[in-house]
This record gives structure tokens, sequence and C-alpha cells, in this order.
């Protein structure tokens, strides 16, 4: 069976502890940012990893979180989309505008 | 003979294939619209060795996939309208990345010139591309190196698309330049054997290109009538699709885009090298100094020292501004407009005069005081120095069982412990989370800004900004100790599981940024004090205008009034902390609301009431305008004195250094200007009471937002827990404040 790379990468995800930074994942595997960008994206749009900017689940339209870069300065991280997600249903109050 | 040509400009946004449009056709351009789409089409006219050439610049996408309509206008403009030359435009810096969709451009077989554009930014950062052996790569395409924003390799780019479209080859053909590997070539090559039977389709597509598509599942292509009703084709794409999931454990769409991915890293392998060790970046020296390890705390309280400075002082002459404002021709067009309806002399004038007014000006005066705050929090988050702060806090939040990633949801807590609560939920940890809410809480957020403010100014004058520093450091010292407890209680035995962190590089902040900052945030305190505190004014003034031991209906003393007996009640808790006072507990009660409406309050019980009784005849409109216009002159002139003066009181730390102050209108010029509430609280409190009821605004319970967001976060339990824990915790230090200090001598 072929070695596929796009594999190992979700493979990284599946053994990591929490989200991963494109830095992080382009270490692990010795592979240049760029190329690994493509290739995350790819399974974004598989439905396989989710982008997470700190904010992503809250306060995405709340005033003070839009233009709170706390956290938006830093890397985006991408990380699995497992069947045991964590119940983030209710709502917080800054999204209910 | 001149001859007329059809080109396509390519790519990745931001590779700067507008600026080669531009400088291929100069003015000669026109935008509409795709049609049927709302994605701008831009085309223009060049003449290029005497020929004309219709410029077309595609939508930037990175492929070819058609997953948005930017990538299937590309796709079908590049596929259908069988464009003379295809310059495909890569940012030379970021190769990689943009290669994956020239792969794709050369599949469809169409004639690609490719612009390693921004070569001069790839040279500076020494990154060498072996342009022969790139264009071998990609099957003999021209490589062109430009920087179009100088102008550079535009000649060359224009020879080889004028090459390329006067001999482009037949666009049926399809290079197979790609080894798809075994079990996917096989698929390849029975599909488009089926391809080449069927008229329609053999016309209208590159085989082979057509048959990876297929093979890929791609939604557009499957949807075509022409395949849609061909069911031999079909059954053939899913016998050929079982196949290679059997043989090769993949779905053959991940075979394809893995192969591609394999031949690009290859690629760029072999033709593109960087600088072996990566030069020191600019972000990596100041890292050097910001986050060392001894300097990085220093360096940090320094930081935060100064903004506190800032809020506190630089802000005090534009607060005395506003304050005078409000209290002055606000207050007598307010009552000049009430007299001229009849309503003077009335209850209504006292509500709107002694409770409005009162009660929202007593927070609007701390807009600049907010936009100063907002402003300084903006550049450090802005310059991405927060990050830096997460960082280096990361060993003192080890101490308490977390790590600096617990960090961040603490300092959004200095802006509003709401989100605070809300942005635990990045940390992965259920333990982690539950203890950075509870920890959020202690950081002082905005609206406690405003009681330190108010008693800083009236009890430490030019020393504000150190109480209110004080504050933020009590607040962050409370949270380590409270971490530390929990840790060792109620978290034992639940590990915190290992962080690494990665730092953005530093960048100058844009205005446009700062001023968005500054104003979503000043826009929605403003918004809270127009809503919330507009009607805690009318309530406490209502509580205040009820009489419980005789008297009449707003003349009754405060004291004897519904709110004074209420808060009487309760006084007696406080008096060990030294703020036994009936005033500062009702304002603490109400604070529960919302912090800021302590101050509404104690302005309103202070103040309010006591107002001096507005004169019969009121200043004339143009006196009122001249003296808004005069005072804040003084105050912006005083703004940029306590502005210079941060480096003399930053210096003045230092034991046995006292560098002269700056006094802008002179010492005599500087009115000894304190506002009504100021002069109120300093013969109610003592300077020592005053930090002891300061502490105690800090810790107790949390606003009921707070509390509401931590009960729908982690429920009712540790919600009332930590309510508990706050209230007990805020009366115990500030009753050790107080009694310790009287022990001291300090009372």
């Amino acid at each position: 069976m072929t070695t596929v790379l796009l594999r190992q990468v979700l493979q990284i995800f599946e053994t990591a502890a929490g989200p991963l930074t494109l830095a992080e994942v382009a270490r692990l595997l010795d592979i240049e940012e760029g190329i690994l960008e493509g290739m995350l994206e790819y399974w974004v749009r598989k439905g396989r990893l989710r982008k997470v900017t700190p904010y992503s689940r809250i306060c995405s339209v709340c005033g003070e979180a839009k233009t709170c870069p706390f956290l938006l300065n830093l890397p985006a991280r991408y990380e699995l989309i497992t069947d045991d997600e964590p119940d983030l249903s209710i709502e917080p109050p800054c999204l209910k505008k | 003979m001149a001859k007329h040509y059809t080109i396509a400009l390519a790519g990745n946004p931001n590779a700067g294939k507008s600026t080669i449009f531009n400088a291929l056709t100069g003015a000669h351009q026109h935008v509409g619209n795709w049609p049927g789409k709302t994605v701008e089409k831009k085309e223009g006219t060049a003449h290029i060795g005497g020929h004309d050439v219709v410029v077309v610049d595609l939508p930037g996408a990175y492929s070819l996939t058609a997953y948005s309509a930017e990538e299937a206008i590309s796709r079908d403009f590049i596929v259908h309208q069988h464009p003379d030359a295809v310059v495909a435009v890569v940012d030379a810096t970021n190769l990689e990345r943009n290669l994956y969709m020239v792969v794709q451009m050369i599949e469809t077989g169409a004639p690609v010139v490719l612009a390693l554009n921004m070569i001069d930014l790839a040279e500076a950062q020494g990154i060498r591309i072996d342009r022969k052996a790139l264009s071998t790569g990609l099957g003999g395409i021209p490589v062109v190196p430009t920087a179009a924003r100088q102008g550079t390799g535009m000649d060359a780019l224009r020879r080889a698309i004028l090459q390329v479209s006067s001999t482009a080859p037949n666009h049926r053909g399809s290079p197979a330049w790609i080894d798809y590997g075994p079990e996917v070539e096989a698929a390849i090559k029975t599909l488009e054997t089926l391809i080449r039977q069927r008229p329609a389709l053999r016309e209208a597509y590159p085989p082979r290109w057509l048959a990876i598509k297929l093979l890929e599942g791609d939604a557009d292509i499957l949807a075509l009538p022409d395949v849609v009703q061909d069911q031999a084709l079909l059954e053939a794409l899913d016998e050929a699709a079982g196949r290679i999931k059997a043989a090769a454990g993949e779905d053959p769409e991940t075979l394809i885009v893995d192969r591609r991915y394999a031949f690009i890293s290859d690629l760029v392998r072999r033709t593109v090298s960087r600088p072996s060790v990566e030069a020191i970046t600019l972000s990596e020296r100041i890292d050097s100094v910001l986050t060392n390890r001894w300097l990085g705390v220093p360096i940090f309280l320094l930081m935060m020292w100064t903004v506190f400075q800032m809020v506190a002082n630089v802000s005090a002459p534009l607060l005395d501004w506003v304050d005078g404002v409000i209290s002055g021709p606000i207050t007598h067009w307010v009552v000049a407009l009430l007299r001229l309806v009849g309503l003077g002399g009335t209850w209504v004038e006292s509500l709107m005069v002694n409770g409005i007014i009162s009660g929202v000006g007593s927070m609007l005066v701390f807009i600049p005081v907010l936009v100063i705050l907002f402003l300084a929090i903006a550049l450090l988050e802005d310059t991405g120095y927060m990050a830096r702060a997460a960082f280096v806090m990361d060993r003192f939040m080890h101490l308490v069982g977390l790590h600096g990633k617990s960090f961040l949801p603490l300092l959004v807590g200095f802006g509003c412990n709401v989100p605070a609560i809300y942005a635990t939920r990045t940390l992965e940890s259920e333990a982690d989370r539950r203890l950075t809410a509870f920890l959020s809480t202690f950081m002082s957020c905005g609206a406690r800004l405003p009681v330190y403010v108010i008693f800083g100014s009236a009890f430490f004058g030019a020393a504000a900004g150190n109480l209110v520093f004080a504050m933020y450091m009590v607040g962050i010292g409370v949270a380590i100790l409270t971490g530390f407890l929990l840790r060792r209680t109620v978290f034992r035995n639940k590990p915190t599981p290992p962080f690494m962190m990665e730092l953005p590089p530093y960048r100058l902040p844009t205005l446009k940024g700062i001023w968005l900052h500054i104003w979503e945030r000043t826009a929605k305190f403003v918004e809270g004090v127009t809503t919330t505190i507009l009607l805690m004014s009318v309530i406490i003034w209502v509580l205040l205008a009820i009489p419980v031991r005789g008297g009449t209906f707003d003349t009754v003393p405060p004291g004897d009034s519904l709110f004074g007996e209420l808060s009487r009640v309760l006084s007696p808790i406080f008096a060990p902390a030294g703020f036994g006072q009936w005033q500062a507990t009702g304002a603490l009660v109400s604070g529960v609301v919302a912090k800021e409406v302590v101050v509404t309050t104690l302005s309103q019980v202070y103040v309010g009431t006591a107002h001096a009784p507005i004169p019969e005849a009121l200043p004339p409109l143009r006196e009122d305008l001249a003296d808004i216009v005069r005072s804040a002159g003084e105050a912006l002139i005083l703004t940029g004195q306590e502005i210079v003066n941060i480096v003399p009181r930053t210096v003045n730390i230092l034991p046995g250094v006292q560098m002269p102050e700056a006094h802008f209108l002179g010492e005599e010029g500087e009115s000894e200007d304190s506002t009504a509430l100021e002069s109120a609280l300093r013969r109610s409190f003592t300077p020592l009471s005053a930090v002891a009821f300061n502490v105690f605004v800090l810790l107790y319970i949390p606003c009921v937002s707070t509390v509401a967001a931590m009960r729908q976060e982690f429920g009712p339990r540790w919600t009332f827990f930590q309510a508990g824990y706050s209230l007990l915790v805020a009366w115990i230090v500030a009753v050790t404040i107080y009694q310790g200090g009287l022990l001291l001598g300090l009372g």
C-alpha cells in the first residue's frame, strides 16, 4: 500500500492532545508550510479537520471579541473533528445579538 | 500582420495578479461582473509586439477544484474559453503554496506562462529558485521572474506571453506529466478511453483532465448532463473507484491530491533553496529582550504600570473637563428646557438632575479614562505584545497548575469578565476551564476602573496611577493564591496537558485597527451606561426619594430614605473594613448589578441629593459655550503635560531619584480641581478605608452578567461556590488591609 502523506497529516492530529498550528505539524512531518497549508485545507474541506481561531466558537459577533486580538493575533490552529465533540450548543449572550 | 490574442491571468490571492494586470493594460481596462456571479470581472487590452491582446484577470483562487465561485470561474474560463495563454502569477516567496493551482492549470492542457512574481522579496529573504529546473519540472513552460510593483521583468513576461500565444498547441492534448500511481493511472486510462469515444465530452474537455476530475468526484463535472445520463461511464467510474480503494486503501481523490502535493514537494526540493540557517528576525531580536527569563516579568510590570499611569493621570484633565461640561452647561440646558415646559422645581427636575444626570453623568465622565485604557491595550495587542505577556506569565501560571494559555482568558478579563469566561472554551481540559474561569473574576475589568480612578484622584492625587496599578496587581495576586489553593484541593490529581506556545511576529499597529478597538469598546461602554446604568440611576433615585423616617417624597434626607434604611441593615458587616457607613454599603449592594453602579450610587448618595440648588438665573448659552471651549483647551494642554510627566513619575520610583515634573500652565495655573464626588468621598473615607473599599470592590462577587455566564458554562454549584468564595476573600482582604493599616499607624 502506498504511503500517503495526506494520511500522515491526519494521523498527526489523531495522536495529538489538542489543536496544532501549521508550524507545529510542518515540524513534525518535516514538510514546507506552504505545501502543508493546502493539505490541511483539503482535510478541512473533507470535514475531517477544523480550523480553530481562538474565538471561532465564541463571541465572533460581539463588538468586544471582534476587535479583541488577545487571541486573534495568535496563529490559527487546526483540530480533528471527532464524534465525541464537547457540547457547546449553548450560545453565549454575545452571539444572541 | 497584427493578430488578436486573449490571455488570462490566474493565481492565488495576494500573488500580485492585479499589479501585473495593471502593468500590462495600463488605463485600458474595465470592470464588470462574471455572468450570473457577483464576482468582479476585470478585463483590459494591451498591445504586445504590435498585436492586440485582451487580458482577462481571473479571480484569485487556491485551486481549480471548483469549491468556490472564484475557482469555478477560473476553471471554466481556462477550460472552455481556450485563452491563447494563461499567465500563472505566483508569489515567489511562497512558491510551495502557489504551485498546486499551477499544476492544475497545466493539467487542463492550457498554454501556461509562469510569472515568478515578488522575486525581489524572495531574493531578499535568501530564497533561490532554479528557474530552468522549475520550467523542466513543469513540462517546459516558460518561467519568468517578475517584480511587478517595480516593473521588473515585465518586458520578458510580454515576450513569453507572445511566444506562447503565437505557438499555442492544440488545447485538446493534456500532458501526462504527473504519475498518479499504478492504481489511479489504470483507472484514468480506462476512463480516458471511454471519454474519447464520446464526441460531446471529447470536444468540450481534455480527456485525461476530465478522467482525473471524475475520479476526484468533482461535483460540477459529475453534474454535467453528458455525464449524468451516461450510465456506462458512471458504472466504469464506480468500478474504478472501488478498485482503487481496495488496492490502495484510500479513495481516489485523496490519492490524486496526495500525488500532486508529493510532486510539488519533490519539485520544490529540487528547485528552491532557502538559507540553511534562517536569519534571526527582528521579532526574535525583540523577543530576546521582552521574553527574557529575567527581564520579561519586570518589563511586563513596567508596561502595565505605564498603562495605568496613562489611564489615571493622562486622562484626568479630560475627565474633569467632561465632568464640568455635564454638571455645568448640560445640566443648565436640561433645567432650562424643563422650566420652558413648566416642570421647573418639580420632582421631574430632581429626577433628571439628581437621578439621571448625576447617575449617568457620573459614568460618562469616564469616557476619556476608558478611551486611554483601550488605546493602551490596543497598542499592546496590535504590536503582538499581549501574546508575549501570556508567554512571560507562563512560569507564574505553572505555580497554580495552569500554563500561559490560561493567562489569555485572564487577560481578556482585564476588559470584561464575561468574554473571559467564554474564552476558557479554548482550553482543552475541563479542570483548566473551571479553574481559569474562577480566577478570571479576580481580573480587574474596565467597569471597576472608575471606582479606582475616583478614589485615586480623591485621596492620592498625582499618585492615583499607583492605586490603579496596585489594584490590578492585587487581583492577579489573589488569582495566583486562589489557583494555588484550588490546585491542591478541588483540582488535585488533575494534571494539565503540555502546552507549546507559538508567538506571532511583532508588527506595526495601524491607525484603523487602533480606532476600531477604541470605538467598539467605548461604544459598548456607552451602550451599558445608557441602558443598565440609566435604569439603576432611576431605581436608586426612587429608593432615595421614598421616606421611611418622616419627610416627604423627594425631599427626604438620604439617610432617612428607604435606600438608607436598607443599606443600614448590612453596613455593620463592613465596619471592621473601615467603610461601615450606609452609603458605602448601599453602593456595594447596587454594584452587584454592574460594578460601574458603585460610582453611580456614590454619586447619587453623596452628590445627587446634596446637589447645590440650581440658581434661578442660568448663565446665557454663549457663556456656557465659551466655557466649554476654554476648559477644553486647558484640558488638552494639561493632558500633554501629564503625558510628559509619565517619564519623571516612572523614574522617581527609584529610591533617591527626584526628577522634576512639567507644569505647562504654571503650578499656580493648575487648580486643585476636584469633582463634587471626590470632595464628598474625602469627607467620608480615610485613605486607608478608601484602599480597603477599593480592594473589596475588586474582589467581591462579580457582576450579574459574569455570574450568569459562569452559571451557563459551569452550572449553579460552581457559580455559588465562586460567588461565596469571592465575597469571603474580599471581606477578609479588606479587613486585613484596614486593621493591619491601623496597627501600623496608617489610619
